[in-house]
């Protein structure tokens, strides 16, 4: 038999039954929490131009792309952010604002499968788009929140950064890109000795030297601002951090503040993002299970500037660790056995019963 | 408790001195048990003892909290893992050797490259745009120059004592390594505290 028969593309998978359930089950318990904050579903299309995604992700190189008969470079959506917009900045331009969106459906990566996630998998998120800057971040963060709670996950823990923070601090280095970059790599790995010889090599005043490498142990709870404070005076920085502090304090405030870690060293992200940046990690999964945060630039490059904020949770990877009470019963549970009496059977239909028919 | 990943090999008896001093200790006598799994005495931390080469990935997974392992099979392995500390044990040069005499590279033909180190091999000369030929091979790679499998070697040199007695020399040295610590991502967040502590008092024990 060919090969393409037997075997399925690396980074591919199929769910049947009791697994696909666990999904669908997983998925409506989520977007009920999204809908309970007043957000609309967004079913975007599976491609569309591969600039869409080029210009508003970036990492070019994990897209799927192809072209199409007249010759358009097309991909296959590598997430959702971008579309949804794309689709904000244009059809939805006179829409009053704010304007809150969810989606959930697959996206695919060339990447290595990883974590329980293939090339394939599952995101399930919202799009807040128009509302003021500091409401929807925490608005967006709290349905986060909830959706952990809802799923029965207590040990959860939100990782919440700012790049705003250390870009206040770049701007005042004036280093070519490729220096900054393995300064990013050295900070984004915390490699305290990596950084410190690259320290060596640069032409820093100590002043900012001290700021560096203070950045990978910036992280814990509001003493983590405070010493941000004695180290940053630039104002794209400072404004990072008080922004931060508001969030961190409402979050105090509704007794939340536990499952929030200010990390200052938390510096990676897509190219798109412009605030706050946060990923989430449950206690037992090695992997983050969810990420997102503010992208102002992302609606503009698409001709609207409008700010924006959101995340997205991995559903193959919530489904290694949420408990299993999720689960609903099979299909052919409760069915009554019906033998080749058809007209028995739609009658039984009729009246809502379930069939199994027994040929 | 936190699951650390050790190295079987050169790496385990410094490993477990540092965990030592760090007030880490086992009952068993880990270094010469021929089980996997030691629980401390104090029933705070579990040791996983695996192949060096593949410390990064148990980290990485989550699967073990925190690991120890050489900066060479971190770069090898690219695993996306933070690496805090240098344990200051282990040091080595990952370099790049060939027969004694041996020519500098100019417009010769794609080189061949034995190594254990593929990527670093690849992303070494990438970087400096000379084509090479790798030819992977997972031990005794001092011997490939010599009968002609090929031209260079890419590879760990501790003291050059084997470079020397097979009739090879250090041409270039692509990088130094020595252990680091390893930690999973969602671990430093998780298990803050927990991580926290053994950072630090790991810290003291090497400064």
């Amino acid at each position: 038999m060919a090969r393409s028969f037997t075997q399925i593309p690396p980074g591919t998978q199929i769910l049947i039954g009791r697994a696909a359930r666990r999904r669908r089950v997983l998925e409506r318990a989520i977007c009920s929490v999204f809908e309970g904050w007043s957000y609309e579903e967004i079913i975007p299309p599976i491609f569309d131009y591969y600039d869409v995604f080029a210009k508003g992700w970036g990492q070019e190189e994990q897209i799927y792309r192809f072209i199409d008969r007249e010759g358009n470079i097309l991909a296959l959506r590598p997430e959702f952010t971008s579309l949804v917009a794309k689709t904000v900045a244009t059809r939805l331009v006179s829409s009053p604002k704010p304007i809150r969106l969810y989606y959930s459906g697959e996206v695919l990566r060339f990447e290595k499968p990883k974590g329980g996630r293939q090339r394939e998998f599952a995101q399930i998120g919202v799009e807040h788009y128009g509302g003021s800057r500091k409401t929807a971040d925490v608005e967006v963060l709290l349905i986060a929140v909830e959706t952990f709670q809802r799923l029965g996950i207590q040990s959860f823990q939100i990782n919440l950064g700012s790049v705003d923070f250390f870009g206040g601090i770049v701007d005042r280095i004036e280093l070519p890109k490729e220096q900054i970059d393995t300064l990013k790599e050295v900070l984004n790995i915390k490699d305290q000795p990596g950084l410190e010889a690259l320290l060596n090599t640069l032409p820093l005043e100590e002043r900012r030297k001290k700021i560096l490498r203070a950045v990978p142990h910036l992280t814990g709870g509001t003493e983590v601002i405070t010493e941000a404070r004695s180290l940053v005076k630039n104002s794209r920085s400072v404004e990072a951090l008080n922004h931060l502090e508001e969030i961190y304090s409402i979050f105090d405030r509704l007794d939340l503040a536990r499952h929030l870690t200010i990390d200052l060293g938390e510096i990676r992200g897509f190219d798109y993002y412009t605030g706050i940046l946060f990923r989430a990690y449950v206690r037992g999964l090695g992997f983050e299970v969810a990420g997102g945060g503010r992208y102002d630039g992302l609606p503009a490059a698409f001709g609207d500037d409008v700010p924006a904020v959101g995340f997205s949770f991995s559903l193959d990877r919530l489904e290694q660790i949420v408990t299993p009470t999720l689960d609903s019963t099979s299909s052919e549970d409760g069915a009554v056995d019906v033998d080749s009496d058809f007209a028995k059977a739609l009658q039984l239909r009729q009246s809502g019963k379930a069939v199994k028919l027994c040929l | 408790m936190l699951v650390i990943a050790l190295c079987k090999g050169r790496f385990l008896e410094p490993s477990l001195n540092l965990l030592a001093r760090a007030g880490i200790c086992f009952a068993d006598d880990v270094a010469s048990s021929r089980k996997l799994i030691f629980d401390s005495t104090d029933q705070r931390h579990r040791v996983v003892l695996v192949k060096p080469a593949d410390v990064p990935t148990y980290v990485e997974y989550g699967a073990a909290d925190i690991g120890i392992a050489g900066r060479d099979v971190l770069l090898e392995t690219g695993a996306d893992v933070l690496q805090p500390l240098d344990l200051k044990f282990g040091y080595c040069r990952i370099a790049v050797a060939g027969p004694r005499g041996t020519p500098p590279i100019n417009g010769a033909p794609a080189m061949r490259i034995a190594t254990k180190y593929p990527r670093i091999t690849i992303d070494y000369y990438n970087a400096r745009g000379i084509p090479v030929e790798i030819i992977p091979l997972s031990g005794s790679i001092e011997l490939a120059p010599l009968i002609g499998l090929a031209d260079r070697i890419v590879d760990i040199v501790e003291t050059g004592q084997t470079l020397k007695e097979n009739g090879l020399e250090v041409l270039e040295v692509i990088a130094e390594t020595t252990a680091r610590l390893l930690i999973n991502r969602a671990g430093y967040q998780t298990k803050r505290e927990e991580v926290r502590a053994l950072i630090q008092s790991l810290e003291k024990v090497i400064a």
